[in-house]
């Protein structure tokens, strides 16, 4: 593809995507890239480019999901769902974001979120997605306190090392036997030991609205988002490329993000 | 089709010797054929042969699935990857060492900054560190350094050139690594090739 096919197909992804959450009703925000920082938040966004000018310190937008927290901050918004589209700078580089950000999320908003999402990915690439990873650290933290398990173990999930795992745990033990499963068959180990809790509840009604045949999704331990500031569940979704075309989750007490990768993720 | 990236050098070698140990010889007969290439296909998988450093690059690139490489290699440097298993193979250790009777290592030459910082960083000590590229024995022997931190396997590098060792920093051995969305999307041909070496099952 040519380089000008290239912007100009992005440019009528974000198009048609800002005018699809302007159909459904969501507040579309577009903010100065440049914007007042705190060296509290580099914790929690640790690639943000930051600099001080006049004694005050700023940084380059590195996640929509913090500047949409400033704009509320600053313009005190009643509304409760926003969607934004452009670029952000992480280390040296840039790539551009799509996404939305819903205030106040309950679980069917959520499910509604994300089936808004896969469907205008689908859409607009033609197939369907082909994995959803999703996780919630609670369920790490349910496994470490009902087997008494030292903090340790997080290190070895996050890793997927299965060999310490054996060797610390022994091979009988149920969180050995769930890791060193296939990871499409986590998602049931799981259930059979934590179905009946909060966290497993809401994965297994998302599962079961989002499934079909040749969608697999897949519950993994092990598996990581990229932004640490999420608390609840996360996810990323993948079409045929290796870097997920949607990726989100919960943070703060009940807010949800969702974003739609428009460099690398499949769609252009 | 999944993409194994293997380190050239001696844990190619051990690698070959674990699959005829578990009687894999439609890997390691063309494994042993095929050391001067830069890929070779075996059925359903396709071995990479790449220097030990660049394997978790490609790994964590997504252009391997899966690597076979040492642990000082993915202790020295921070990657992105799973670190799914030990393997039983490519064993040896790091060592402190230096001439007889060093009182206190003021200076210390590796090729291993970063993990012979932590180390000294453990102990509370403050040293001098210095980056070489390879032969770091020289280091003391021409008055760089007080000591080196290095890989030591049997030790006679170490006694050919009148060192000891001082102290055992960290064991090191092979490891299979993965790529973290591949995992996914490769799911059936990455489990089956991980079963038939013996990693899970």
């Amino acid at each position: 593809m040519t380089n000008n096919k290239f912007i100009l197909q992005r440019l009528a992804l974000g198009q048609k995507y800002l005018e699809q959450l302007d159909d459904s009703g969501y507040t579309l925000v577009d903010m100065n890239m440049i914007e007042p920082f705190s060296i509290d938040d580099k914790y929690h966004h640790p690639t943000s480019v930051v600099f001080e000018r006049n004694n005050a310190m700023y940084a380059i937008r590195s996640d929509w999901t913090r500047t949409l927290l400033n704009f509320n901050s600053n313009f005190y918004s009643d509304d409760k769902r926003f969607g934004y589209f452009g670029p952000v700078v992480r280390e040296n580089e840039s790539f551009y974001q799509a996404g939305a950000e819903i205030y106040k999320a309950a679980e069917k908003d959520i499910i509604e979120a994300l089936l808004m999402h896969m469907n205008f990915v689908e859409e607009c690439a033609e197939t369907q997605i082909k994995t959803l990873v999703i996780n919630n650290d609670q369920l790490i933290d349910l496994f470490i306190e009902k087997y008494k398990l030292p903090d340790s173990v997080r290190q070895l999930i996050y890793t997927k090392n299965i060999s310490e795992l054996r060797q610390q745990l022994g091979k009988d033990h149920d969180l050995y036997k769930i890791m060193s499963a296939k990871v499409s068959d986590q998602f049931k180990m799981v259930s059979e030991i934590f179905g009946d809790t909060e966290v497993m509840q809401a994965i297994t009604h998302l599962k079961a609205k989002i499934s079909s045949q040749d969608r697999k999704f897949i519950l993994d331990l092990s598996f990581r988002s990229p932004q640490n500031y999420y608390n609840g569940l996360y996810f990323q979704a993948f079409l045929n490329s290796n870097s997920p075309i949607l990726s989100g989750g919960q943070y703060n007490s009940n807010a949800f993000g969702i974003a739609l990768n428009l460099t690398d993720g499949g769609l252009l | 089709m999944i993409t194994v990236a293997l380190s050239k050098g001696r844990l190619f070698d051990d690698f070959v010797s674990y699959l005829e140990k578990y009687e894999l010889y439609k890997y390691s007969k063309v494994l042993k054929d095929e050391s001067r290439a830069l890929y070779t296909i075996v059925d359903n998988i396709r071995f990479i042969f790449a220097k030990g450093p660049d394997v978790p690059v490609y790994v964590e690139r997504g252009v391997a699935d899966i690597g076979i490489v040492g642990s000082d290699i993915i202790e020295e440097e921070v990657f992105s990857y799973l670190n799914v298993s030990e393997l039983p193979f490519g064993k040896c250790h790091f060592a402190l060492a230096g001439p007889p009777d060093v009182e206190h290592f003021n200076t210390v030459a590796s090729k291993y900054t970063n993990i012979a910082r932590n180390y000294f960083n453990e102990q509370q000590q403050p040293v001098s560190l210095i980056h070489l590229n390879g032969s770091v024995e020289l280091a003391p022997i021409l008055g760089l350094a007080d000591g080196i931190v290095d890989i030591v396997q049997t030790g006679n590098t170490l006694r050919d050139n009148g060192l000891l060792e001082y102290e055992r920093i960290l064991d090191v051995q092979a490891r299979l690594i993965a790529n973290k969305q591949t995992f996914y999307t490769k799911e059936d041909s990455i489990y089956e090739f991980l079963s038939e070496i013996g990693v899970i099952g």
